[in-house]
Protein backbone atom coordinates (compact mmCIF):
# COMPACT_ATOMS: atom_id res chain seq x y z
CA UNK A 1 0.00 0.00 0.00
CA UNK A 2 1.82 2.47 -1.34
CA UNK A 3 0.99 6.10 0.07
CA UNK A 4 0.97 7.47 -3.33
CA UNK A 5 -2.28 5.63 -3.93
CA UNK A 6 -3.68 6.91 -0.78
CA UNK A 7 -2.89 10.57 -1.84
CA UNK A 8 -4.48 10.03 -5.52
CA UNK A 9 -7.40 8.55 -3.50
CA UNK A 10 -7.88 11.40 -0.77
CA UNK A 11 -7.71 14.14 -4.07
CA UNK A 12 -9.83 12.18 -6.60
CA UNK A 13 -12.38 12.12 -3.75
CA UNK A 14 -12.21 15.97 -2.98
CA UNK A 15 -11.84 16.90 -6.65
CA UNK A 16 -12.37 14.93 -9.62
CA UNK A 17 -14.65 12.20 -8.17
CA UNK A 18 -16.14 14.70 -5.78
CA UNK A 19 -19.23 12.95 -4.70
CA UNK A 20 -21.46 16.53 -4.52
CA UNK A 21 -20.43 18.15 -7.94
CA UNK A 22 -19.05 14.98 -10.21
CA UNK A 23 -21.50 12.39 -8.83
CA UNK A 24 -24.25 14.72 -7.81
CA UNK A 25 -24.84 12.31 -4.61
CA UNK A 26 -25.78 13.12 -1.48
CA UNK A 27 -27.62 16.18 -2.66
CA UNK A 28 -30.63 15.94 -0.20
CA UNK A 29 -28.87 16.69 2.78
CA UNK A 30 -27.19 19.71 0.49
CA UNK A 31 -30.67 20.99 0.64
CA UNK A 32 -31.78 20.12 4.09
CA UNK A 33 -28.59 21.60 6.50
CA UNK A 34 -26.93 24.30 4.81
CA UNK A 35 -28.78 27.21 5.61
CA UNK A 36 -26.07 28.11 8.49
CA UNK A 37 -22.74 27.16 8.71
CA UNK A 38 -22.55 25.69 11.99
CA UNK A 39 -24.80 23.38 11.70
CA UNK A 40 -23.02 22.60 8.30
CA UNK A 41 -20.00 21.97 10.14
CA UNK A 42 -21.39 19.58 12.54
CA UNK A 43 -23.32 17.67 9.71
CA UNK A 44 -19.92 17.03 7.95
CA UNK A 45 -18.47 15.43 10.67
CA UNK A 46 -20.78 13.17 11.51
CA UNK A 47 -20.76 12.52 7.59
CA UNK A 48 -16.72 12.02 7.45
CA UNK A 49 -17.09 10.03 10.80
CA UNK A 50 -19.54 8.04 9.25
CA UNK A 51 -18.00 7.57 6.17
CA UNK A 52 -14.57 6.86 7.41
CA UNK A 53 -15.41 3.94 9.87
CA UNK A 54 -18.35 2.44 7.79
CA UNK A 55 -15.92 2.11 4.74
CA UNK A 56 -13.14 0.86 6.96
CA UNK A 57 -15.42 -1.71 8.81
CA UNK A 58 -17.57 -2.87 5.48
CA UNK A 59 -13.65 -3.41 3.78
CA UNK A 60 -12.34 -5.84 7.24
CA UNK A 61 -15.55 -7.48 6.89
CA UNK A 62 -15.34 -7.79 3.27
CA UNK A 63 -13.56 -11.34 2.76
CA UNK A 64 -16.52 -12.51 5.09
CA UNK A 65 -19.49 -11.04 4.50
CA UNK A 66 -21.76 -13.24 2.29
CA UNK A 67 -22.66 -11.50 -0.51
CA UNK A 68 -26.48 -12.29 -0.90
CA UNK A 69 -26.37 -10.00 3.03
CA UNK A 70 -23.98 -7.04 1.53
CA UNK A 71 -25.95 -4.94 1.24
CA UNK A 72 -28.00 -5.60 4.71
CA UNK A 73 -24.75 -5.64 6.62
CA UNK A 74 -23.64 -2.44 5.33
CA UNK A 75 -26.79 -0.38 6.12
CA UNK A 76 -26.67 -2.48 9.26
CA UNK A 77 -23.04 -1.11 9.83
CA UNK A 78 -24.00 2.85 8.78
CA UNK A 79 -26.96 2.92 10.62
CA UNK A 80 -24.72 2.00 13.87
CA UNK A 81 -22.09 4.19 13.06
CA UNK A 82 -25.08 7.06 12.57
CA UNK A 83 -26.78 6.54 15.57
CA UNK A 84 -23.48 7.33 17.61
CA UNK A 85 -23.35 10.33 16.05
CA UNK A 86 -26.62 11.06 16.85
CA UNK A 87 -26.40 10.20 20.53
CA UNK A 88 -22.97 11.95 20.69
CA UNK A 89 -24.86 15.21 19.57
CA UNK A 90 -27.82 14.96 22.09
CA UNK A 91 -25.44 14.60 24.93
CA UNK A 92 -22.81 16.82 23.87
CA UNK A 93 -24.40 20.01 21.74
CA UNK A 94 -28.42 19.42 22.18
CA UNK A 95 -28.93 22.59 20.65
CA UNK A 96 -27.17 21.78 17.39
CA UNK A 97 -28.51 18.21 17.70
CA UNK A 98 -32.20 20.17 18.07
CA UNK A 99 -31.50 22.55 15.35
CA UNK A 100 -30.38 19.09 12.92
CA UNK A 101 -33.51 17.20 13.69
CA UNK A 102 -33.96 14.38 11.72
CA UNK A 103 -30.92 14.89 9.53
CA UNK A 104 -28.52 13.32 11.54
CA UNK A 105 -30.83 10.54 11.22
CA UNK A 106 -30.85 10.48 7.44
CA UNK A 107 -26.89 9.93 7.22
CA UNK A 108 -28.15 6.77 7.20
CA UNK A 109 -29.74 7.05 3.60
CA UNK A 110 -27.25 9.25 2.24
CA UNK A 111 -26.26 7.81 -0.95
CA UNK A 112 -22.85 8.66 -0.32
CA UNK A 113 -22.39 6.37 2.51
CA UNK A 114 -23.70 2.89 0.87
CA UNK A 115 -22.33 4.27 -2.71
CA UNK A 116 -18.87 4.23 -1.14
CA UNK A 117 -19.16 1.35 0.92
CA UNK A 118 -20.30 -0.52 -2.60
CA UNK A 119 -18.04 1.20 -4.80
CA UNK A 120 -14.99 0.95 -2.64
CA UNK A 121 -14.59 -0.92 0.29
CA UNK A 122 -16.63 -3.98 -0.94
CA UNK A 123 -13.49 -4.37 -3.26
CA UNK A 124 -10.51 -2.94 -1.51
CA UNK A 125 -8.53 -2.90 1.76
CA UNK A 126 -8.94 -1.35 5.09
CA UNK A 127 -6.48 0.89 4.96
CA UNK A 128 -7.21 2.81 1.12
CA UNK A 129 -11.19 2.43 1.80
CA UNK A 130 -10.45 4.34 4.87
CA UNK A 131 -9.25 6.60 3.24
CA UNK A 132 -11.53 6.70 0.54
CA UNK A 133 -14.43 7.51 3.00
CA UNK A 134 -12.45 10.49 4.83
CA UNK A 135 -11.86 11.98 1.01
CA UNK A 136 -15.21 11.83 0.15
CA UNK A 137 -16.62 12.91 3.26
CA UNK A 138 -14.22 16.12 3.03
CA UNK A 139 -15.59 16.62 -0.75
CA UNK A 140 -18.90 16.73 0.28
CA UNK A 141 -17.57 18.77 3.28
CA UNK A 142 -15.86 21.45 0.93
CA UNK A 143 -19.13 21.75 -0.93
CA UNK A 144 -21.41 22.00 1.92
CA UNK A 145 -18.74 24.76 3.74
CA UNK A 146 -18.88 26.41 0.39
CA UNK A 147 -22.70 26.75 -0.14
CA UNK A 148 -23.44 27.55 3.42
CA UNK A 149 -21.44 30.50 3.43
CA UNK A 150 -22.83 31.91 0.99
CA UNK A 151 -26.36 30.94 2.29
CA UNK A 152 -25.88 32.03 5.53
CA UNK A 153 -24.36 35.11 4.03
CA UNK A 154 -26.83 35.88 1.37
CA UNK A 155 -29.67 34.81 3.89
CA UNK A 156 -28.88 36.18 7.23
CA UNK A 157 -26.54 38.89 6.53
CA UNK A 158 -23.68 36.65 9.08
CA UNK A 159 -21.13 34.16 9.52
CA UNK A 160 -21.26 31.57 12.21
CA UNK A 161 -23.78 33.50 13.36
CA UNK A 162 -22.06 36.80 13.75
CA UNK A 163 -23.14 39.91 11.93
CA UNK A 164 -20.87 40.83 9.10
CA UNK A 165 -23.59 42.61 6.88
CA UNK A 166 -24.77 46.02 8.12
CA UNK A 167 -28.06 47.08 8.66
CA UNK A 168 -27.96 48.19 4.46
CA UNK A 169 -28.69 44.60 3.86
CA UNK A 170 -32.07 43.08 3.27
CA UNK A 171 -32.26 39.42 3.88
CA UNK A 172 -32.59 36.92 1.33
CA UNK A 173 -35.40 34.97 2.49
CA UNK A 174 -34.80 32.31 -0.20
CA UNK A 175 -31.57 31.84 0.49
CA UNK A 176 -32.69 29.90 3.96
CA UNK A 177 -35.34 28.37 2.56
CA UNK A 178 -34.35 24.62 0.18
CA UNK A 179 -34.87 26.54 -3.14
CA UNK A 180 -31.75 28.88 -2.38
CA UNK A 181 -29.54 25.91 -1.63
CA UNK A 182 -30.74 24.44 -5.00
CA UNK A 183 -29.66 27.74 -6.30
CA UNK A 184 -26.46 27.95 -5.05
CA UNK A 185 -25.75 24.23 -5.66
CA UNK A 186 -26.12 25.10 -9.02
CA UNK A 187 -24.54 27.76 -9.37
CA UNK A 188 -21.56 26.45 -7.73
CA UNK A 189 -21.34 23.10 -9.58
CA UNK A 190 -21.82 25.35 -13.20
CA UNK A 191 -18.83 27.41 -11.79
CA UNK A 192 -16.26 24.35 -10.69
CA UNK A 193 -17.34 22.35 -13.69
CA UNK A 194 -16.15 25.54 -15.83
CA UNK A 195 -13.03 26.10 -13.91
CA UNK A 196 -11.52 22.23 -14.01
CA UNK A 197 -12.30 21.56 -18.23
CA UNK A 198 -12.11 18.25 -18.03
CA UNK A 199 -9.05 17.43 -16.36
CA UNK A 200 -10.17 14.23 -15.13
CA UNK A 201 -10.31 12.40 -18.61
CA UNK A 202 -6.50 12.92 -18.45
CA UNK A 203 -5.68 11.67 -15.57
CA UNK A 204 -5.73 7.92 -14.28
CA UNK A 205 -8.63 6.64 -12.94
CA UNK A 206 -7.88 5.23 -9.63
CA UNK A 207 -10.83 4.63 -7.58
CA UNK A 208 -13.04 4.25 -11.29
CA UNK A 209 -15.07 1.30 -9.60
CA UNK A 210 -18.32 3.20 -9.34
CA UNK B 1 -24.23 -33.52 -5.93
CA UNK B 2 -24.90 -34.65 -1.92
CA UNK B 3 -21.82 -32.72 -1.09
CA UNK B 4 -22.81 -29.87 -3.39
CA UNK B 5 -26.57 -29.88 -1.90
CA UNK B 6 -24.60 -29.82 1.75
CA UNK B 7 -22.51 -27.26 0.57
CA UNK B 8 -25.31 -25.05 -0.11
CA UNK B 9 -26.52 -25.78 3.27
CA UNK B 10 -23.87 -24.80 5.04
CA UNK B 11 -23.45 -21.34 2.89
CA UNK B 12 -27.16 -20.07 3.70
CA UNK B 13 -26.40 -21.01 7.66
CA UNK B 14 -22.95 -19.14 7.51
CA UNK B 15 -25.14 -16.27 5.74
CA UNK B 16 -27.79 -16.42 8.63
CA UNK B 17 -25.13 -16.65 11.25
CA UNK B 18 -22.75 -14.38 9.94
CA UNK B 19 -25.74 -11.72 9.74
CA UNK B 20 -26.75 -12.25 13.32
CA UNK B 21 -23.41 -12.17 14.91
CA UNK B 22 -22.86 -8.71 13.06
CA UNK B 23 -26.14 -7.47 14.29
CA UNK B 24 -25.69 -8.36 17.80
CA UNK B 25 -21.90 -6.82 18.05
CA UNK B 26 -23.18 -4.03 16.34
CA UNK B 27 -26.51 -3.31 18.26
CA UNK B 28 -24.91 -4.27 21.52
CA UNK B 29 -22.26 -1.34 21.14
CA UNK B 30 -25.10 0.59 20.15
CA UNK B 31 -26.97 0.00 23.36
CA UNK B 32 -24.18 0.17 25.68
CA UNK B 33 -23.80 3.84 24.32
CA UNK B 34 -27.00 4.90 24.73
CA UNK B 35 -27.28 3.41 28.45
CA UNK B 36 -24.21 4.80 29.34
CA UNK B 37 -25.15 8.22 27.53
CA UNK B 38 -29.21 8.13 28.75
CA UNK B 39 -28.93 10.00 31.96
CA UNK B 40 -27.30 12.68 30.34
CA UNK B 41 -29.35 13.08 27.44
CA UNK B 42 -32.41 13.00 29.06
CA UNK B 43 -31.21 15.62 31.77
CA UNK B 44 -30.11 18.19 28.54
CA UNK B 45 -33.51 17.44 27.28
CA UNK B 46 -35.38 18.49 30.22
CA UNK B 47 -33.29 21.79 30.40
CA UNK B 48 -35.01 23.41 27.01
CA UNK B 49 -38.65 23.53 29.33
CA UNK B 50 -37.21 24.50 32.21
CA UNK B 51 -35.67 27.16 30.43
CA UNK B 52 -38.59 27.63 28.92
CA UNK B 53 -40.94 28.07 32.36
CA UNK B 54 -38.43 30.45 33.80
CA UNK B 55 -38.28 32.49 31.06
CA UNK B 56 -42.57 32.60 30.28
CA UNK B 57 -42.31 33.97 34.36
CA UNK B 58 -40.13 36.66 33.51
CA UNK B 59 -36.79 34.64 35.38
CA UNK B 60 -34.27 33.64 32.63
CA UNK B 61 -31.12 35.72 32.67
CA UNK B 62 -28.14 33.68 31.14
CA UNK B 63 -27.72 30.98 33.96
CA UNK B 64 -25.82 27.91 33.23
CA UNK B 65 -27.22 24.47 33.34
CA UNK B 66 -26.78 24.05 37.16
CA UNK B 67 -28.21 27.55 37.88
CA UNK B 68 -31.46 27.17 35.70
CA UNK B 69 -31.82 23.34 37.59
CA UNK B 70 -31.24 25.12 40.89
CA UNK B 71 -33.87 28.37 40.25
CA UNK B 72 -36.14 25.64 38.73
CA UNK B 73 -36.30 23.96 41.76
CA UNK B 74 -36.11 27.05 43.91
CA UNK B 75 -39.22 28.86 42.12
CA UNK B 76 -41.84 26.31 40.34
CA UNK B 77 -44.36 23.75 41.35
CA UNK B 78 -45.91 21.79 38.92
CA UNK B 79 -49.63 21.52 39.13
CA UNK B 80 -51.08 19.25 39.60
CA UNK B 81 -48.80 17.07 39.93
CA UNK B 82 -44.85 16.44 38.20
CA UNK B 83 -45.67 13.68 36.34
CA UNK B 84 -48.11 15.20 34.09
CA UNK B 85 -48.14 19.11 34.99
CA UNK B 86 -51.28 20.68 33.17
CA UNK B 87 -49.35 24.30 34.34
CA UNK B 88 -46.58 25.06 36.43
CA UNK B 89 -46.50 27.88 39.38
CA UNK B 90 -44.06 30.55 39.89
CA UNK B 91 -43.00 31.77 42.69
CA UNK B 92 -40.34 35.01 43.06
CA UNK B 93 -37.02 32.85 44.37
CA UNK B 94 -36.55 36.03 46.65
CA UNK B 95 -40.04 36.67 48.71
CA UNK B 96 -42.04 33.91 47.83
CA UNK B 97 -44.61 35.84 46.72
CA UNK B 98 -46.99 34.15 43.73
CA UNK B 99 -44.93 35.60 40.60
CA UNK B 100 -46.94 33.94 37.28
CA UNK B 101 -48.63 30.81 36.49
CA UNK B 102 -46.64 29.36 33.15
CA UNK B 103 -48.92 26.94 30.81
CA UNK B 104 -47.26 24.67 28.13
CA UNK B 105 -49.53 25.39 24.82
CA UNK B 106 -49.33 23.16 21.80
CA UNK B 107 -50.96 24.85 18.71
CA UNK B 108 -50.60 24.41 15.05
CA UNK B 109 -48.31 26.85 12.89
CA UNK B 110 -47.61 26.95 9.30
CA UNK B 111 -45.79 23.77 9.24
CA UNK B 112 -45.98 21.79 12.26
CA UNK B 113 -47.01 22.13 15.64
CA UNK B 114 -45.77 24.80 17.58
CA UNK B 115 -45.18 24.49 21.21
CA UNK B 116 -44.76 26.91 23.75
CA UNK B 117 -44.98 28.31 27.83
CA UNK B 118 -47.10 31.45 27.93
CA UNK B 119 -46.46 33.01 32.06
CA UNK B 120 -49.77 34.87 33.32
CA UNK B 121 -48.99 37.51 36.29
CA UNK B 122 -51.05 36.98 39.60
CA UNK B 123 -54.10 39.08 37.99
CA UNK B 124 -54.46 36.14 35.33
CA UNK B 125 -54.62 38.51 32.52
CA UNK B 126 -50.73 40.08 32.34
CA UNK B 127 -48.41 37.79 30.37
CA UNK B 128 -45.51 37.79 32.23
CA UNK B 129 -43.19 36.29 28.85
CA UNK B 130 -43.61 33.72 26.43
CA UNK B 131 -40.83 31.27 25.02
CA UNK B 132 -41.26 28.82 22.03
CA UNK B 133 -39.85 25.08 22.91
CA UNK B 134 -40.52 23.67 19.26
CA UNK B 135 -41.59 24.22 16.24
CA UNK B 136 -41.13 23.79 12.22
CA UNK B 137 -41.74 26.98 10.89
CA UNK B 138 -39.70 28.26 7.74
CA UNK B 139 -35.92 29.30 8.89
CA UNK B 140 -35.63 32.50 8.26
CA UNK B 141 -39.27 33.65 8.82
CA UNK B 142 -41.98 31.64 11.25
CA UNK B 143 -38.58 30.66 12.90
CA UNK B 144 -37.53 34.04 14.04
CA UNK B 145 -40.41 33.77 16.52
CA UNK B 146 -37.37 32.24 18.68
CA UNK B 147 -35.27 35.55 18.42
CA UNK B 148 -35.34 37.33 21.03
CA UNK B 149 -37.28 41.08 19.95
CA UNK B 150 -40.04 38.62 19.75
CA UNK B 151 -40.10 36.12 22.75
CA UNK B 152 -39.01 39.51 24.46
CA UNK B 153 -42.19 41.82 23.87
CA UNK B 154 -44.51 39.79 25.39
CA UNK B 155 -44.16 40.59 29.24
CA UNK B 156 -46.65 43.53 30.56
CA UNK B 157 -49.10 43.09 27.51
CA UNK B 158 -52.73 41.55 28.29
CA UNK B 159 -55.03 40.53 25.45
CA UNK B 160 -57.38 40.45 23.72
CA UNK B 161 -54.01 41.20 21.49
CA UNK B 162 -53.87 43.18 17.72
CA UNK B 163 -50.89 42.44 15.92
CA UNK B 164 -49.55 44.89 14.05
CA UNK B 165 -46.70 45.28 11.69
CA UNK B 166 -43.06 44.31 12.77
CA UNK B 167 -41.20 47.08 14.73
CA UNK B 168 -43.72 49.29 15.24
CA UNK B 169 -45.65 47.96 18.24
CA UNK B 170 -46.29 51.08 20.80
CA UNK B 171 -46.30 50.67 24.78
CA UNK B 172 -50.50 50.06 24.04
CA UNK B 173 -50.63 47.03 26.13
CA UNK B 174 -52.31 44.95 23.24
CA UNK B 175 -50.34 45.94 20.38
CA UNK B 176 -47.66 43.19 19.53
CA UNK B 177 -45.34 43.18 16.73
CA UNK B 178 -45.99 40.34 13.76
CA UNK B 179 -43.04 38.97 12.17
CA UNK B 180 -42.67 40.05 8.51
CA UNK B 181 -43.24 37.72 5.95
CA UNK B 182 -44.79 34.97 8.23
CA UNK B 183 -48.15 36.24 8.77
CA UNK B 184 -49.79 32.95 9.36
CA UNK B 185 -47.21 31.98 12.01
CA UNK B 186 -47.97 35.21 13.47
CA UNK B 187 -51.26 35.14 14.13
CA UNK B 188 -50.96 31.55 15.12
CA UNK B 189 -49.66 33.00 18.04
CA UNK B 190 -52.13 35.83 18.26
CA UNK B 191 -54.67 33.37 18.48
CA UNK B 192 -52.91 31.08 20.73
CA UNK B 193 -52.52 33.78 23.26
CA UNK B 194 -56.07 35.27 22.53
CA UNK B 195 -57.69 31.79 23.42
CA UNK B 196 -55.78 31.30 26.69
CA UNK B 197 -56.93 34.67 28.01
CA UNK B 198 -60.02 33.67 27.33
CA UNK B 199 -60.34 30.21 28.94
CA UNK B 200 -58.65 32.02 31.89
CA UNK B 201 -61.12 34.67 32.32
CA UNK B 202 -64.28 32.54 32.42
Amino acid sequence: MTSGRIKRIMLGGIGRDNPVFAQVLGICSTLAVTNVLRNTVVMCLGLVFTLALSNLTVSALRRLMPARVRMMAEVLVIACYVIIVDIALKALAPDISRQLGPYVGLIITNCIVMGRAEAFALSNPPLPSLADGVAAGIGYSCVLLVIAFFRELLGSGTVWGARVLGEWWTNWAIMVMAPGAFFMLAVFIWIVKGAIPRAGNAAGKESGKQ
Amino acid sequence: MEKGVRGKMRERAFTVFFMFALTLVFVSAVSALHLATRDTVARKAGMYLKRAVLAAAGLDGGLDDAGVAALYDAAVTPEPDAARPARYAVRDPDTGAPRATVFPRAFPGLWGTIRATVGLGPDGATLTGVAFLEHNETPGLGARVTESWFEGQFAGKRGPFRLVPEGTRSAAVDEIDAVTGASITSRAVRDMLNALAREQTQ
